[in-house]
């Protein structure tokens, strides 16, 4: 137990506590719009396509976070406007987008001469390694976003929910779904460090399925799934470190074992109610 | 003469370039209730939308004479996404405007305006429940709710008898009935048996749009019509008067 007090002394395992907490919150807003809206699959597409950002800044000696945000608004916005078209497959467009992003991030990888350090710490991510400025980069996001969801929360809900019913209404709905695209993409991008490109979507969809475990109000979820959050990934660091694996596949394992004793819980609870009944 | 509410002057319109209506001229005054019939894919919720301002028109206009009036609006179920983390409050409280655009929040006033629907209609225990705990008819009933909590002057609704049982469609048009007191409405329906003894006045939309201005239907009018639907007869026992024609 001592062990795991002494190493709170160290900088960097602060940062990655830090780390974990705020990218639980921020994707709790975020994951909670993606689940409701169904776009996990679009998040996915995104996701992937910033690994080609990634891939591209790195050939050109730039900062791979900018290229992979790059990328990703760009492929969201670009989804978004194809879906609000309806004239091209939303699904074939998201799937050109997902293979297309990876495989110009290979290609660049394999194009820059000599080793690239970080690119394993973009693909299963290195929360143990997060500097002051990601770490700067995510408060000053997540409060943007958090201030965002509690003056907009309605129109957000409305522009997801109905968006055909809520331009009658007079909303402008392309703004505000435009809008949470560019916040998925950078959230997306934010998180990836913590968790990596293969495993972050996770980050913003199993807390929300095991905070809907528990309630149907959008936002009831919010807070729920950053708890949720919170605690996998607290599991996921503390075990990363003392096991030495990534952690992003502990962060990971350990949200998708909460989610599964949460739902036994509630299953087994159920069933005493109705017999008792 | 009265000057109509709403007139739909040689209007064509359709989804990219798939023209779906042709020419339609309709005239909607206050108090009118019109039911629009029509096969399916003739165009009925194409015209609804176009009135509702979501759709383009290719040709034609869309004027309201006696200055914009506020619109509600009953979209087809199958629009509505079930399993939406929304509450039945929230749902209703979707009709209402806020005053500011900044803010965007509800006041008082409106809150409890959305409680008074939900009293109502009988959806108050429901007011904190996901939509996607009520059945077909509860489901309608707050989605009426929130086509009218604004008061409107004009009201839309596309097929509000799907997935209801016999009892709420009774329940249903009566509501409808005490409404239009206060409000034009527009009853889109591909179950003409069931509306023509409570609209006004029918129109016919199969690519064009044929009005008539009585709630009688004959064999006759609806072969000139061209209008492919059935009519079930109410008496002691249904039977059908009309079978489906060719076009």
């Amino acid at each position: 137990m001592s062990e795991v007090f002494s190493i709170l002394e160290y900088a960097f395992f602060r940062n990655a506590l830090a780390a974990a907490l705020l990218t639980s919150i921020l994707s709790a807003m975020v994951g909670t719009y993606i689940v409701s809206r169904k776009i996990v699959f679009i998040s996915g597409g995104i996701t992937h396509a910033s690994f080609g950002g990634i891939g591209m800044a790195y050939y050109f000696g730039l900062n791979p976070l900018l290229g992979a945000a790059v990328f990703a608004i760009l492929s969201a916005t670009g989804i978004e406007w194809v879906s609000q078209k309806g004239k091209v497959r939303e699904d074939s467009a998201i799937a050109i987008l997902w293979s297309l992003g990876m495989a110009l991030g290979i290609i660049f990888v394999f194009m820059t001469p000599g080793y690239t350090p970080n690119l394993m710490s973009f693909l299963f991510g290195s929360i143990l390694s997060v500097g002051k400025t990601e770490l700067y980069l995510l408060l000053a996001f997540s409060v943007v976003v958090a201030l965002f969801f509690r003056l907009y929360l309605r129109p957000v809900v409305y522009s997801a929910f109905d968006p055909e019913f809520s331009k009658i209404m007079g909303l402008p709905v392309g703004f505000f779904r435009y809008t949470m695209s560019v916040i998925i993409a950078l959230a997306i991008v934010i998180s990836i460090r913590s968790v990596g490109i293969i495993l972050v979507l996770s980050l913003f969809t199993i807390p929300q399925i095991t905070a809907m475990l528990f309630t149907r109000n959008f936002a009831n979820i919010i807070p729920l799934s950053a708890l949720w959050g919170v605690t996998g990934s607290l599991a996921g660091l503390f075990v990363s470190y003392f096991f030495n694996i990534p952690s992003g596949a502990a962060i990971i394992f350990f949200l998708t074992l909460q989610f599964f004793v949460v739902k036994a819980i509630v299953v087994l609870l159920e069933k005493i109610r109705r017999r008792a009944d | 003469m009265n000057k109509p509410l709403l007139k739909l002057k040689d209007v064509t319109t359709g989804y990219f370039s798939e023209t779906v209506l042709r020419n339609v001229n309709l005239d909607v005054f206050p108090n009118d209730f019109v039911g629009v019939i029509g096969p399916n894919g003739g165009g009925k919720t194409t015209m609804v939308k176009a009135i509702l301002g979501i759709l383009p028109l290719f040709k034609g206009s869309i004027t309201f004479p006696l200055g914009k009036p506020r619109m509600g609006y009953l979209p087809q179920v199958s629009s509505i996404d079930k399993s939406f983390p929304i509450t039945v409050k929230d749902l209703i409280g979707q009709g209402l405007k806020s005053k500011s655009v900044l803010m965007p929040r509800l006041n008082r006033e409106q809150k409890d305006r959305v409680y008074q629907l939900m009293a109502e209609a009988g959806l108050n225990k429901f007011a904190q429940k996901p939509i996607g705990e009520l059945s077909g008819g509860q489901l309608q009933k707050a989605l009426l709710s929130r086509a009218i909590i604004n008061e409107p002057q004009l009201l839309i609704l596309d097929e509000p008898n799907t997935f209801v049982d016999k009892g709420f469609e009774k329940e249903l048009y009566q509501w409808l009935q005490f409404l239009n007191k206060k409000m034009a409405i527009l009853l889109v329906s591909h179950d003409i048996g069931t509306i023509s003894p409570i609209v006004k006045t029918i129109a016919c939309v199969n690519g064009d749009l044929h009005y008539h201005p009585s709630n009688q239907l004959t064999e006759e009018i609806l072969k000139v019509y061209n209008c492919p639907v059935d009519i079930i007869a109410h008496g002691p026992v249904p039977h059908r008067v009309l079978k489906e024609h060719n076009l």
